[in-house]
């Protein structure tokens, strides 16, 4: 609500700066932006089922299908999921990593794509009192109803926490909240009492966890989700399936089994003990079975050669 | 449907929805900033942008009173008195009143109802009032700003404000009329379970154990052949019922009621959320949805565009982010044959 964030921001709309909007004219600029970014704001939601017949939401931020949730409803790391594109279809997914203490996650699609997606607020630019909006599938998919959107405001910011005026009810859990730009600025994740009181995740949270998400780490401790067993096999390693089969790189994170091994971003994951690798279900399922201390042979694709590389998995 | 939809819908299932007070100890982290009460979506600043289409409802919405509190709104639709409300609002008022602009009116008329669409034509004796006016052409489109009657005071009307949010559709639901009895199947009979208190059917003298023989003159084989005769029936109606109460055929006729009155809807999680959501919230041939925050006691009245033209009627609240409207094109079709019903 600075001069300031307008000069860092130059897209951001005009009437964001002002206190209130004065005239009809502000009116119609929300309205404007509102439904100049809709469109594809509601196609990049998607319903997430899970068990017992529950339901959430969340958002396709790639074009390869990841998709950003909240943690209660991914509610663990390396599940299966069913997730429903705007266009009624049905795709097989899995939990990455998520947030325990804060209900970040992250899941992505297994097969098919391109997919729609909607950007990212990468510069974490929104603020106090920004007009917002809000999708979701309320109350669990409904094909002729669609995407469901709300309009509010920012009315209270801290550290972990967003919240905004724009109501939300079961079902939305894990959708994507946008400025006015149709910039993903935050997840959906509770509601308080009073019709005021809608929750988010805000992406910054996201951004801090996001290399340890991609890699299927379960962060933190806190009342979104359950810790899994202790002392799983840990490589160390944040990847992507690759269309040839294999998985490739895409990080290797500091002090882990992959990083002493020589792992480099970039390599392609080909084999482990000789077992091939297809995707990344088959990848994370074959290192699932796997005990920390396992000493394991990687046949991997590095500069268009086989190179064989020996890891001693450490512990998670 | 609204069943299959609402059963789903817990919050993420039984992974749980946290407490504003859960919440609180977890902002506490940092401090925390907030917008103040005026600036909020609702608030006394915003609002103040919206002046013009409060105006619009100063002059073309109705206040309906009940003993002098409001319980529902309504679009004036003549210059002479003419207005449409929510018809399932109606049942049980003693002392009907209208407020107009800073108008009162007592001699409150219901000329017709439409079942369907949960419709009433009310007239008062009124002249010079302004309709309202609707908005031709074109369906207000998806995000686009509406306008609503918000709480009222004697002579002055507020807004409330919020968007169209999702697409138009129909709310299916079960049949609007019941007997009021529930049935169950047991050897290929209709069997009559329980009678529910007050209801067209206890009146009658139905008792639970009466096996449903025939309606209507027709023979009634199994539950189906029974709510599809309700299907185009209306509250009021009469239905002629023959069972068999232990070994002897007797016949009864039952005044058929409105659904929502005898049988509740299912409370999901998410109807705990909501609020004073609508007795009837279901069973509407075509809506539009929108998000403003209205209750029971606040639908019937017009909803408006940012131009001031009436886009809907608000049907029904039906839980805590979701708001029905009649879209205008069936509101100006359900007014011309409830006007022709009451010539």
């Amino acid at each position: 609500m600075t001069g300031g964030a307008v000069a860092d921001n130059p897209g951001r709309l005009y009437v964001n700066d002002k206190k209130a909007p004065e005239s009809l004219r502000d009116l119609r600029k929300i309205e404007e932006a509102l439904q100049g970014n809709l469109g594809r704001a509601r196609e990049a939601t998607v319903g997430i089922e899970l068990g017992e017949g529950g339901a959430g939401s969340g958002v396709i931020v790639s074009e390869d299908g990841l998709v950003l949730t909240a943690a209660h409803v991914s509610g663990g790391v390396g599940d299966d999921l069913v997730i429903i594109t705007a266009d009624g279809e049905r795709h097989d997914a899995i939990s990455l990593g998520l947030v325990a203490s804060t209900d970040a996650a992250m899941v992505r699609i297994k097969e098919g794509g391109p997919f729609p997606f909607v950007e990212i607020d990468a510069d974490d630019t929104a603020r106090l009192g920004d007009w917002v909006f809000s999708l979701g599938h309320s109350g669990g998919y409904d094909d002729a109803r669609g995407v469901v959107v709300r309009l509010g405001r920012i009315v209270r910011v801290a550290d972990v926490t967003i919240q905004s005026d724009c109501k939300l009810i079961g079902g939305d859990s894990g959708g994507p909240l946008f400025d006015m730009n149709g910039r993903l600025i935050g997840i959906h994740s509770r509601v308080g009492a009073s019709l005021e009181q809608n929750m988010h995740v805000p992406i910054r949270e996201f951004h801090r966890n996001w290399d340890k998400m991609l890699a299927s780490e379960f962060i933190g401790e806190g009342p979104f989700a359950k810790k899994p067993e202790p002392a799983k096999a840990y490589l160390g390693v944040a990847a992507e399936a690759r269309e040839e089969g294999g998985v490739e790189v895409t990080r290797v994170l500091e002090d882990t089994a992959a990083a002493e091994a020589g792992l480099e971003t970039g390599d392609v994951i080909l084999e482990i003990d000789g077992e091939e690798i297809e995707d990344m279900e088959n990848f994370l399922e074959v290192l699932k079975g796997m005990e920390p201390g396992d000493k394991i042979e990687l046949t991997v694709l590095r500069d268009g050669e086989d190179k064989t590389i020996e890891v001693e998995l450490g512990e998670r | 449907m609204e069943k299959t939809r609402q059963s789903k819908s817990s919050w993420a299932s039984a992974r749980g929805l946290l407490t504003a007070a859960a919440l609180g100890a977890m902002a506490s982290v940092s401090p925390a900033q907030q917008l103040e009460g005026p600036y909020r979506l609702n608030g006394s600043a915003v609002l103040q942008a919206f002046e013009p289409l409060r105006e619009v409802l100063q002059s073309s919405s109705a206040v309906l009173l009940d003993d002098w509190k409001s319980f529902a709104y309504g679009l004036v639709v003549s210059p002479d008195g003419y207005v449409l409300t929510k018809a399932s609002e109606l049942a049980d008022r003693d002392e009907m009143a209208i407020s107009i602009g800073a108008s009162k009116f007592t001699d409150v008329e219901v000329l017709a109802t439409d079942v369907e669409w949960d419709v009433a034509l009310l007239k008062v004796d009124a002249e010079n009032l302004t309709p309202v006016v609707w908005k031709d052409g074109e369906e207000v489109t998806i995000g686009s700003w509406v306008v609503s009657n918000g709480s009222t005071s004697r002579s002055r009307r507020r807004a409330r404000v919020g968007i169209i949010s999702a697409n138009a559709r129909e709310i299916k639901g079960s049949s609007n009329v019941v007997l009021g009895i529930v049935l169950k199947t047991e050897k290929d009979q209709i069997v009559v379970e329980d009678v529910k208190e007050d209801t067209g059917a206890a009146e009658a003298g139905l008792q639970s154990g009466d096996v449903i023989v025939e309606a209507e003159g027709k023979k009634m084989e199994k539950r189906e052949d029974l709510l599809d005769l309700l299907g185009d029936k209306e509250p009021g109606d009469i239905l002629k019922v023959r069972v068999d109460r232990d070994g002897e055929e007797m016949d009864f006729e039952v005044e058929l009621m409105e659904r929502h009155r005898v049988f509740d809807g299912p409370q999901s999680r998410n109807d705990a959320m909501s609020g004073r959501f609508s007795g009837r919230r279901e069973n509407f041939p075509r809506v539009i949805q929108h998000d403003i925050m209205l209750s029971e006691r606040s639908v019937g009245g017009p909803l408006l565009d940012l131009e001031g033209r009436c886009v809907g009627m608000n049907i029904a609240r039906a839980n805590r982010s979701e708001t029905f409207a009649i879209p205008a094109a069936e509101v100006q079709a359900v007014l011309e044959r409830l006007l022709e019903d009451s010539r």
